[in-house]
């Protein structure tokens, strides 16, 4: 297992004051996994994917990015930063810049890339996104569906190896939902390494290889999308997904 | 430390009066700009022209220049009304602490206008239809929902425009206010000390202005204790 | 009581000699004051105690304290001091429109460095994570997101701070510059007709106030395109 997990978790904990948001977390995902995590809120979900880049420090425990650890060396960081991409719940796009700007900018302060290079990749993934004519406009003249499109793209431009997702679908319009599901799930065709924290439970059975449950802040269960929803096992993961079937 | 032997319970003196003119202009400066609040907030066409009026003007000149004119106009105006009576009046003197609180007050309350205006704009609508719903009267909502609201909302700038009244303070010292500055201006003239002397000036407006400071931001902690989450 | 207009007539274009003084004492501090205030605004954002601490304690006395004390301790009381007079910037505090620079410049900074951090911590902490996410130093995120963002949400306030230090200008009368306040005031002295020349000068400064408001509208329109659906 060890040979192709491009994520490790060892032990990780994390504490905020005496609040533990993380306890104990072991977690291997290997190239090309797709894994979607729920659980209630302040489960921990987004504090777990927020150590894997680092957004967040762990403070317990080891966290093993594509072969090298996450510590306080900042070149470490930046260099699994590269390769780890992230989509928030809140898009954050800039907003002072136009979308094509907006997927340039890292590519040309952290790659180093040509000018016309970054511009020809931008374009070429906002193709993908199916948003080309939008290349010019500011964040905020756009639908929410379509910024975090955007958002997905601008991640994209990195090449990232790995995408996290932090609930990327919470903050859209229900009519929004699905464009947004659709790349998604069509990253997943192509063999990205995903981890989706989301509550899209239609989402999780098509697209995930495994399905995580966390409850304060623990692993509380893990397994392929069937079982998982048909047999889960804990008490807890039943009760969760019976509230969130119901609706 | 000894030059400024003597002098203390001049500075303490000066510095009444400048308690004094802060407390007499604080209470103008709430009227001035809950007036001008009213009226920019009414549908009377002409009062909202005048309270703009209002603004620009207060707004656009400087202090110093307000003061000068109250002082200096207002005697001249007095001294004109006298002599319609007494045609041997030759000059009617206007007290400077009332020029000066007057102009202070009017100058603040100019900025005193738009704060309370933005505040009582800024009361969430929800709260206010929702005391509608419960049926709350107009007076009740007013106060138990738009008053405290609007409060907590206007403090911050509040707190900024006490500290400009004291501020300001220092410019009535050029019509011949006793208050501290001037107090140092005599001081200087017999000790020939400027730096020390206007240093105790500083110091005690630096007084003034923590004891402000520190009381709106008690009030402000009080005013906010329903802001505090239970996490 | 009458109102003079052959006064006025007579006055303004006097009072108006003093606007290059004015103007001058308003554009020197205001850059050199925005360029003090950038420096305080990051020693006091630094995270760094004995960087902070200063900047704290420099905005507290200029913040607290009448800027006419602030002029008059910089006119009349720093050339009573040996190590100013001995020093190569005695020649700037021997002259009072240097005194006036140094204390304009000095109260402006530490509003304007209050106004930039205000800028600085209005910036959404989620588009600097993105930023973060996306491999950006500190250094680069500094640059190409939070100041162009922060300068923007500054604006409307720092506009308002013109504007007060225009109105400061008219303090340099005070130690004997001739701006046109200064002016006005030896006119009013001679004719004794405050009515005439005070309110002439007044809907002078209204007159710059429009301007200046108008400029900043403009350059705050420029900058927040991005903000317009």
């Amino acid at each position: 297992m060890t040979s192709n997990a491009v994520i490790q978790m060892k032990n990780v904990g994390k504490s905020f004051g005496t609040f533990q948001a993380l306890k104990g977390i072991n977690l291997e995902v290997a190239k090309g996994e797709r894994i979607v995590v729920c659980g209630p809120s302040g489960s921990g979900k987004s504090t777990m994917i927020r150590c894997i880049n680092r957004l967040e420090k762990h403070d317990e425990g080891k966290i093993i990015i594509d072969g090298k650890e996450l510590t306080d060396q900042v070149d470490d960081i930046n260099a699994v930063r590269r390769e780890v991409g992230m989509v928030f719940q809140s898009f954050n796009l800039f907003p002072h810049m136009t979308i094509l700007k907006n997927l340039m900018l890292a590519q040309r302060l952290v790659r180093k890339t040509s000018k016309a290079e970054a511009r020809d990749t931008a374009m070429q993934l906002l193709e993908r996104v199916k948003i080309p004519e939008q290349a010019d406009k500011y964040p905020i003249q756009l639908s929410g569906g379509q910024q975090q499109r955007v958002a997905i793209a601008r991640t994209l431009c990195m090449k990232p190896k790995i995408i996290l997702f932090d609930e990327p679908t919470s903050a859209l319009d229900p009519e929004m939902i699905n464009e947004v599901l659709e790349v998604m799930t069509d990253l997943a065709r192509y063999g990205m390494t995903m981890i989706c924290v989301t509550h899209e439970m239609g989402f999780a059975r098509s697209v995930a290889d495994r399905v995580i449950f966390m409850d304060a802040g623990e692993i509380v269960e893990e397994a392929e999308p069937k079982a998982f929803f048909s047999n889960p096992k804990n008490d807890r993961t039943k009760k969760f997904l019976s509230q969130i079937l119901s609706h | 430390m000894d030059i400024l032997v003597g002098w203390w319970d001049d500075y303490f003196w000066g510095s009444v009066v400048v308690a004094q003119v802060f407390v007499c202009s604080l209470i103008l400066m709430i009227i001035f700009g809950l007036i001008g609040a009213a009226a920019k907030l009414s549908d009377n066409f002409i009062a909202q022209k005048l309270a703009n009026g209002y603004t620009i003007v207060f707004r656009g000149t400087p202090e110093i220049l307000v003061i000068l004119l109250l002082y200096f106009g207002s005697a001249i105006a007095l001294t004109s009304i006298a002599q319609i009576f007494n045609p041997d009046i030759k000059f009617l003197d206007v007290p400077p602490f009332w020029a000066g609180t007057i102009a202070i007050a009017l100058i603040v309350g100019s900025y005193a206008t738009e704060t309370f205006r933005g505040a009582f704009l800024g009361v969430n609508p929800g709260s206010i239809e929702a005391a509608r719903a419960l049926g709350m009267s107009n007076l009740q909502t007013f106060i138990y929902v738009r008053v405290p609201e609007m409060w907590r909302l206007a403090l911050p700038a509040f707190g900024n425009h006490m500290l400009s009244l004291v501020k300001d303070t220092a410019l009535i010292s050029i019509i011949g206010l006793n208050e501290t500055l001037f107090v140092a201006k005599q001081a200087i003239g017999t000790t020939g000390e400027p730096f020390i002397m206007y240093i105790v000036v500083g110091l005690i407006y630096l007084g003034f202005s923590t004891i402000i400071t520190l009381s709106v931001m008690g009030l402000e902690r009080f005013g906010q204790r329903h802001l505090v989450s239970s996490q | 009581m009458s109102f003079d207009f052959t006064l006025i007539i007579d006055a303004v274009p006097k009072i108006l000699l003093g606007i290059g003084l004015t103007f001058q004492l308003l554009v020197v501090s205001a850059v050199l004051g925005l360029v003090l205030a950038i420096g305080i605004m990051l020693m006091r954002i630094s995270g760094k105690w004995y960087l902070s601490w200063p900047a704290q304690i420099y905005i507290y006395i200029f913040r607290g304290t009448p800027i006419l004390v602030q002029i008059f301790i910089v006119y009349y009381g720093f050339p009573q001091l040996e190590f100013i007079r001995e020093s190569f910037i005695w020649p700037l505090f021997r002259d009072p429109f240097g005194c006036a620079i140094v204390a304009l410049t000095l109260n402006t900074g530490a509003y304007v460095s209050e106004i930039l951090r205000g800028g600085v911590m209005g910036v959404d902490r989620g588009i600097l994570e993105a930023g973060t996410a996306l491999g950006l130093s500190v250094r680069q995120r500094f640059i190409h997101l939070t100041s162009p963002i922060a300068i923007r949400l500054a604006l409307p306030a720092y506009g308002n701070d013109v504007i007060s230090l225009l109105k400061s200008t008219a303090l340099a009368s005070t130690i004997t510059l001739a701006d046109m306040t200064g002016i006005a005031r030896t006119i009013v002295a001679q004719t004794f007709a405050p009515y005439e020349i005070f309110i002439s000068l007044a809907i002078i400064y209204m007159i710059l106030t429009w301007i200046l408001q108008k400029s900043l509208g403009r350059v705050e329109r420029h900058l927040g395109r991005y903000m317009q659906k």
